[in-house]
């Protein structure tokens, strides 16, 4: 069963296309990355999604709610973590949470569960506005799980973040798939993309220019090449599905200057460079 | 509407305020200004404040009206002569000759004369309060234009020091001080609570939550209403000696908050940061102040340019319900309250939904 289900959908705002005419599904316990540019249209879309913002056309359905027609049916089974830190920073953790259990009609105690989830349940008591970025972080991820939402959506759940913090996000995410919640995901890290995902769409000025599994996106579109370091210090990259690449592997090996040979797999941001590089230098 | 939804925006609202330094000095500025004047200038007893000299042999109903407000002490002259003498006698703060068919004169529109004595020694605002508050009887009796012509004459024109007695929480300044309540709110706090959500972007976490734009609006406007409610209640509170008609200024306090909420649900929804509001806020709250400055003469393009003012009815009314009249004329007031009130709320609710699709 598909747990979101989007048909040519397309927002404008004063003239200028943010989404256009996009379509795809994402399955039930499935982690969908949604990858593009700075204005590429993620946030429109997760904000179409979310019942925050009518589409200008098409349509889609989440958690089997129409995102137009039924807003508040859709919204206590979806949770939103914004890519800003929207938190009430004059209350404590608690105090943000335990309003966010009024507003989902949640009992307080699910508020201890979710701090707990986190890891902040010993800091609930502090203002929010003390908080680091990090904590800052996993209470909004807290708060949009309280009322243990089908679907999350998560955008920049991890920017500008220390990599430790980034890793417990990360290991967040994957438990709550392990749960089978939905997560949707928008992030700028593509390594982060190829380690979670199991689709990933490529977005570009609005509109989806590959959508598939990561390993299936770097086989189509990536290079795999060798990485050849002389004794100089100097390195030759040598793609493998050029017709010579044997050929100047062999003339650098006889040659007696070669330290290390190393293969290098296409990653999914070169993938993603060559996509939408591609596609905005049309 | 989900009336737990738009409790819980109100909770969170009302405890956040409190902690925003900038609207908690908004919200007890009026406190704080009531205070400060009982403190400095005690006055006299405001149940005799108004003191005034009548001379009434046909027993009108014009002072038979007047008797009943609380606020209005009355002494009798024997003649129409002895009334300026009186006056000065019982530092009244002015006097009224009234004509013997004076009532059935001015039902059959022959416009009898009422002569009118203002005590020069009082003050400014007393004096022109007690002008006030005999036009509107007046004018309240017999639905005509010009009822009655009124000729106003000066006790003591040596006089033009006018004496400062009675300065302290009276009559000018309770309207004043409540028209500032509703002001702070108007401007600033109700404002500063929906643009704070559109600044720190917890509006998207709203909007995303089961909360609907009109719950937000409703439990912001509720905000909004809860605390002038309590601070213009602490100020009747304080002055409930001045209050005439308690039900007709509950009524007419309530009409004026909704009107205030209303207009800075509007605002809020215009500005998009606390900047914008700061900057527009001392405006918008000298305007809507205006109206209910002490009443002292003014030119007539100034007096038809107030009545464009909402708070100029909502004064006008406060005014009316405060000095226990129950005249026909508040009604009136609070009709163009109601209205006012009606206009704003949709342009906010307009205005806001606009912006979120």
């Amino acid at each position: 069963m598909n747990a979101i289900e989007v048909e040519k959908l397309s927002r404008a705002f004063n003239g200028l296309q943010a989404v256009d005419n996009i379509s795809f599904s994402v399955e039930a316990g499935e982690i969908f990355g949604f990858l593009g540019h700075n204005g590429a249209g993620k946030t429109t879309t997760i904000r179409m999604l979310s019942g925050q913002l009518l589409p200008s056309s098409g349509g889609a359905r989440v958690a089997g709610c129409d995102v137009i027609t039924e807003q508040q049916r859709l919204k206590p089974l979806i949770g939103v973590v914004s890519e800003h830190q929207n938190l009430y920073e004059r209350m404590s953790g608690r105090e943000n949470l335990e309003f966010g259990a009024r507003l989902y009609r949640q009992n307080f105690s699910r508020v201890n569960e979710a701090l707990e989830q986190v890891g902040l349940l010993d800091r609930a008591k502090d203002n929010v506005r003390n908080y680091s970025n990090g904590m800052k972080q996993r209470l909004l991820i807290a708060r949009a799980l309280l009322h243990r939402p089908q679907i999350i959506f998560l955008d920049e759940p991890t920017r500008g973040l220390d990599p430790v913090v980034g890793r417990e996000i990360r290991r967040l995410i994957l438990d709550l798939s392990k749960q089978g919640v939905t997560v949707f995901l928008t992030t700028h890290y593509m390594e982060e993309a190829d380690q979670l995902c199991n689709r990933v769409a490529f977005l570009s000025e609005g509109r989806i220019v590959a959508l598939n599994t990561p390993s299936f996106l770097k086989v189509a579109h990536g290079q795999d090449s060798v990485k050849v370091t002389l004794d100089d210090g100097q390195s030759v990259t040598i793609a493998l599905d050029d017709p010579d690449a044997g050929k100047q592997l062999e003339n650098l090996v006889n040659a007696g200057h070669v330290r290390t040979i190393h293969s290098a797999e296409a990653t999914l941001e070169d993938v993603f460079v060559q996509i939408a590089g591609r596609k905005l230098a049309e | 509407m989900n009336l737990g939804v738009i409790k819980a925006i109100t909770r969170k609202d009302v405890v956040d305020a409190i902690r925003n330094r900038y609207l908690l000095s908004a919200l007890i500025t009026p406190l704080f200004v009531a205070l400060l004047f009982r403190v400095l200038l005690p006055g006299d007893n405001p149940r005799s404040l108004l003191t005034v000299v009548v001379h009434d042999p046909g027993n009108s109903t014009l002072i038979a009206e007047l008797r009943k407000a609380p606020q209005i002490g009355l002494v009798e002259a024997g003649s129409a002569d002895a009334i300026a003498r009186e006056v000065e006698k019982h530092k009244a703060i002015g006097g009224v000759v009234v004509p013997l068919n004076f009532d059935s004169d001015g039902t059959a529109g022959k416009q009898p004369e009422l002569a009118i004595y203002v005590n020069n020694k009082k003050n400014n605002f007393e004096q022109a309060a007690f002008r006030r508050l005999l036009v509107q009887q007046v004018q309240s009796l017999v639905k005509q234009p010009e009822p009655a012509r009124l000729v106003w004459i000066d006790v003591d024109k040596e006089t033009n020091e006018p004496t400062r007695g009675g300065l302290s929480l009276d009559r000018m300044l309770l309207p004043l001080l409540l028209i500032m309540t509703f002001g702070m709110t108007g401007a600033l706090v109700v404002p500063v609570l929906l643009v704070e959500e559109k600044e720190k972007r917890t509006l998207d976490f709203l909007l995303a939550s089961p909360a609907s734009l009109k719950e937000i609006i409703a439990g912001k406007a509720l905000t909004g209403v809860t605390y002038s409610l309590l601070i213009a209640g602490l100020l009747l509170a304080i002055n409930r000696q001045l209050v005439g008609n308690w039900l007709l200024t509950a009524l007419t306090v309530l009409l004026g908050l909704v009107l205030v909420v209303s207009i800075g649900l509007f605002m809020g929804s215009l500005f998009n940061n606390t900047m914008q509001v700061n900057t527009w806020a001392g405006t918008v709250l000298v305007v809507l102040l205006a109206p209910s400055f002490p009443s002292l003469p003014m030119p007539a393009v100034v007096d038809a340019a107030m009545r464009l003012i909402p708070t100029y009815y909502l004064t006008e009314a406060l005014k009316l319900s405060l000095a226990g009249s129950a005249s026909p004329r508040i009604w009136g007031h609070l009709a163009v309250v109601l209205v006012c009130t009606i206009i704003a709320f949709a342009a906010a609710v307009w205005a806001l939904r606009r912006r979120h699709n």
